[in-house]
């Protein structure tokens, strides 16, 4: 009957002066007008004033933020449900109350109601069905009757147009929400029942249990073209026979929604969850390897998906890092990489890597013919191509000045040792022996980094990757 | 005294009864009935009461739609028309004012760098900016970053929800934004533009948060190559209205951390959302990143409606219905955007102390060009990379002090042309009527300009030849 949830005056509402102080932007018969009176009755008993936060929707209670003496967001057409996560996520303590019309849930938003209602979130969702768009000047709304008139449907809405939407009915068949109810308006009845429907969605928020949904039928005597009396009878012949009254859900007992965590910022735990530690790698190197490019050494290393490329190629970066130079690794882009190939380009640098790419490498390692093909004439003088003799047979073509081609069976290594996913490292461990960019201990220690979850495989990759290097390292000489 | 006469009796203020009638039926004792004159100060017919036969059931309050129309007896005096303010009397609650709840800064214990891709990296910034809030929808190529947090903030006990769609991603950082907490989101360029209806609502709300965009190749559902074809849209094209907002364009992982950090900053110094633009091969690029030294708590600002007793008076709101008030509100928002253009302008400038040709890029293609002018110089160029760090505002300061020495701007860029209109409409404002004569390296449809083919195009020069 009386409460201090209502602003004592309108301020928002034409900078509270006049009689705009003190009534709603509703007109006159609106069934709005009572439900938002239940609604901040519910919030005046239940003592929740201060933690609850309203959002409104768009529509005609798009003002709800006039009359409400509680925290207000304003919500874009159809979104309220999903804004809703975003306040009750950021303070799990608050209140958060959907107040939404017909179109904006059951037409524009019914992705976020549906999606938010399956998540179970605590929170309210108040849907005032009255069968038509009110604000826009009395539209269809997807509960519009079949039959009735509006200026979207002048003749009255026929199948065509569709049947109309029982969300109460489509929302109680997910598994996330734990009370919806439809009541209605027309009569003391219905309105004291309507009330207590309305107080007990807030409780179940309250108390932490889940996502509650009442719709109510409502009144627009203005779009109907009725006397706000013959709007009730109106909702009362019309709309209950499609739209059944009562409780369609409640599955309260026993059941609560998860905590919502609130957030840690101690320092070590923050570090330790992105990963970083305190133990610094083991350096091996003397120097940068300036044998081979005196600050800048760029690698590519091509294959097809699967071969491994990829993690070589991740390995080789961290072994740089590890040394205490730069170094970064791109898994390749563009139209050569298309068709299941995987190609990476590495650079390696004294103080900082300029351009990631290698369009001329230093090195090449190739896992099989059409990648020594495409990127073999690419290796800049001087450089190095290294290939799988498994696969690749035949005079290596098209090379440039003084480059040296260092064969090794990474295939036949890796299937000698029993494990064809090993492969890769046999290419490592070639690419270590051929160039010595870095020390073998260098890359052991990234290998075992990379392979801390599975040590049972460290074994076997040492082994591969300690036969590719001599391999390559006999050849080199 | 019986327990009925302790029942009040209804009463209404015929300045606040709109006539609807409601209350008729609800009455079993017809005591209300449709008044006959109209009312001179709201042109509307209220009802009458006689109460001779009230027995104060009550029902008609709950019939009554308006919160100040049939109201209890003894209230009277609550209401006056002429000046209400002074017959309220005290409220049972009022709204405080919000409690200072401010950011601390937490000293971090020194790290070796992370190993980590560029998407990796900017999640990281994030959480140590204090982030906690995470939504998103899986797109490629920014998926990395949504499982990252995925994985990383149940450890910290912070929140990342899987949105339906992106429109429901960008609605579900309108709240927790609105309430206060740092929050954002990875995208690609499909699911960047569904939020620009979210991203003008939180514009218009001043609602911070920052959106993470690895751009990727379009238009339509394109392709996942990397492209920075939303140049347009992140730079001119943030929803409807008169919306901007800082564009941050890093071009390395280790910026991607930096100015994931910095991005926060900025929104909730301005009030306004933040978005990092980065491309494909970036966010897949393995590099070394340094942690910072300290890392930011934040507190909750005083505009946020948090949910809580002390924010309980705040209102998050893009709707004015007033043309004067929303007029005025544009006014401040662009004296925000004019705030930001003076003081945010951030730019790389990579050899230019002596450049003749000066190339502009930003993103990867900016690193791509460093690789060629490495080369360039080696063949006694004179060629420097200008690199935009801020798309918006342009840092057109920057540029201006190099400009005079130019006989010659390369504009290189993964788009039709995006950077180089930025670059043109910079100029411009600047009074810059005669630039350097212009050219461009562009490529489309997912492929980034080469190195090569960078190299190639300057030495094509005729200031070269």
């Amino acid at each position: 009957m009386s409460t201090s949830v209502f602003y004592r005056q309108f301020e928002r509402h034409a900078n509270g002066e006049g009689i705009n102080a003190h009534s709603t932007t509703y007109c006159p018969g609106c069934g709005h007008g009572l439900v938002q009176k239940f609604l901040a009755e519910a919030i005046d008993e239940l003592g929740v004033q201060d933690r609850t936060v309203l959002v409104s929707p768009v529509g005609c209670s798009v003002f709800s933020y006039y009359y409400f003496d509680v925290g207000n967001t304003q919500a874009a057409h159809g979104r309220a449900p999903a804004v809703a996560i975003g306040h009750k996520t950021a303070n799990p303590d608050s209140i958060v109350i959907c107040y939404q019309g017909d179109g904006d849930l059951a037409s524009i938003g019914l992705a976020e109601i549906v999606s938010t209602a399956q998540l179970g979130i605590p929170v309210t969702v108040i849907f005032v069905n009255n069968a038509i768009y009110g604000m826009t000047g009395g539209q269809m709304a997807p509960t519009t009757l079949i039959g009735q008139r509006t200026t979207t449907t002048p003749k009255g809405r026929t199948t065509l147009a569709g049947q109309p939407l029982k969300m109460a009915e489509l929302i109680s068949g997910l598994d996330g929400p734990v009370f919806v109810e439809r009541v209605a308006l027309f009569d003391n009845r219905r309105r004291t029942h309507a009330k207590r429907s309305i107080k007990k969605a807030l409780e179940l928020q309250v108390a932490g249990t889940g996502f509650s949904f009442v719709e109510v039928l409502s009144e627009c005597p203005v779009h109907l073209g009725l006397e706000p009396e013959a709007a009730e009878e109106w909702v009362s012949d019309n709309m209950v026979p499609i739209f059944p009254l009562g409780v369609k859900k409640d599955a309260t007992e026993g059941i609560a929604f998860p905590v919502i965590p609130t957030a840690t910022f101690d320092p070590a735990t923050t570090l330790s969850a992105v990963g970083a530690t305190t133990e610094r790698p083991p350096r091996f190197a003397e120097d940068f390897p300036a044998h081979i490019d005196p600050e800048d050494i760029s690698f590519k290393l091509a294959g097809s998906g699967g071969d491994g490329a990829q993690t070589a190629a991740m390995i080789l970066t961290r072994s740089a890092i590890n040394e205490g130079f730069d170094s970064t690794h791109i898994p390749s882009y563009g139209p050569e990489s298309r068709g299941g190939t995987s190609y990476a380009d590495v650079h390696v640098a004294l103080k900082e890597v300029m351009s990631p790419a290698a369009p001329r490498p230093h090195v090449l390692v190739a896992f099989n013919t059409p990648s020594l093909a495409k990127f073999g004439p690419t290796v800049r003088p001087g450089g190095m191509v290294i290939y799988d003799s498994s696969v690749i047979n035949g005079r290596v073509e098209g090379l440039a000045d003084r480059v040296r081609t260092v064969a090794v069976p990474f295939t036949g290594v890796a299937s000698e040792l029993g494990a064809a996913l090993v492969k890769n490292v046999v290419a490592l461990g070639a690419l270590q022996g051929a160039t010595n960019v870095f020390p073998t201990e260098t890359f052991l220690t990234a290998i075992r980094a990379t392979l801390k979850q599975k040590c049972a495989m460290i074994p076997i990759n040492e082994e591969a990757f300690k036969m590719g290097s001599k391999l390559a390292s006999e050849q080199v000489g | 005294m019986t327990s009925v006469a302790e029942r009040p009796k209804p009463f209404v203020l015929p300045e606040y009864c709109k006539g609807c009638g409601r209350c008729i039926s609800s009455c079993t004792k017809a005591c209300i009935t449709m008044g006959t004159e109209i009312n001179p100060v709201t042109g509307l017919v209220p009802i009458v009461l006689d109460l001779s036969r009230c027995n104060g059931c009550g029902l008609c309050f709950e019939a009554c739609p308006e919160p100040y129309g049939l109201r209890p007896q003894g209230e009277e005096a609550a209401f006056e028309l002429v000046d209400p303010s002074t017959v309220l009397g005290p409220r049972p609650y009022a709204a405080p004012q919000p409690e200072p709840w401010p950011d601390t800064s937490v000293p971090l214990p020194e790290r070796e760098p992370l190993i980590v891709k560029g998407t990796y990296a900017a999640a990281v910034g994030a959480v140590l900016a204090g982030c906690r809030h995470v939504f998103g929808y899986p797109i490629t190529p920014s998926t990395e970053g949504a499982e990252l947090m995925a994985k990383v903030l149940p450890e910290l006990s912070g929140v990342f929800v899987q949105a339906v769609s992106e429109v429901a991603t960008v609605n579900m950082m309108y709240g927790a934004g609105g309430a206060g907490k740092r929050c954002m989101t990875f995208t690609s360029s499909p699911g960047f533009s569904l939020m620009l209806e979210g991203i003008s609502y939180m514009i218009g709300a001043e609602i911070p948060a920052v959106f993470v965009n690895v751009m990727r190749g379009g238009p339509g559902l394109g392709n996942i190559g990397p492209e920075q074809a939303d140049i347009k849209l992140v730079c001119r094209g943030l929803g409807h209205g008169n919306t901007h907002a800082i564009v941050l364009a890093p071009a390395t992982p280790q910026e991607m951390l930096d100015i994931a950090m910095l991005s926060f900053e900025l929104a909730f110094k301005y009030r306004n959302p933040v978005v990092i633009v980065g491309d494909g091969y970036l966010g897949q690029m393995t590099g070394k990143v340094r942690l910072p030294r300290q890392m930011t708590e934040p507190g909750i600002p005083e505009w946020a409606v948090f949910g809580d007793r002390s924010h309980r008076g705040n209102l998050m709101c893009s709707l004015d219905l007033s043309e004067v008030g929303l007029e005025q509100h544009n006014v401040r928002l662009n004296e925000k955007y004019a705030q930001m253009t003076a003081e945010e302008q951030r730019a790389d400038l990579y050899r230019c102390d002596d450049a003749e040709i000066l190339i502009v890029a930003c993103n990867t293609p900016a690193q791509l060009a460093k690789g060629a002018i490495k080369e360039l110089q080696d063949k006694g160029l004179k060629v420097g990379l200008f690199r935009p760090i801020t798309l918006w505002p342009f840092p057109i300061e920057a540029l201006l002090t190099v400009l005079d020495r130019v006989e010659r701007l390369v504009i290189v860029e993964a788009s039709s042309g995006q950077l180089e209109d930025e670059l043109r409409l910079a100029l411009s404002h600047a009074e810059v009527h005669a630039p350097p004569p212009m050219s461009h390296v562009r490529r489309m449809g997912g492929i980034l300009p080469s190195q090569d083919e960078i190299v190639e195009h300057v030495l094509g020069l005729e200031e070269v030849r």
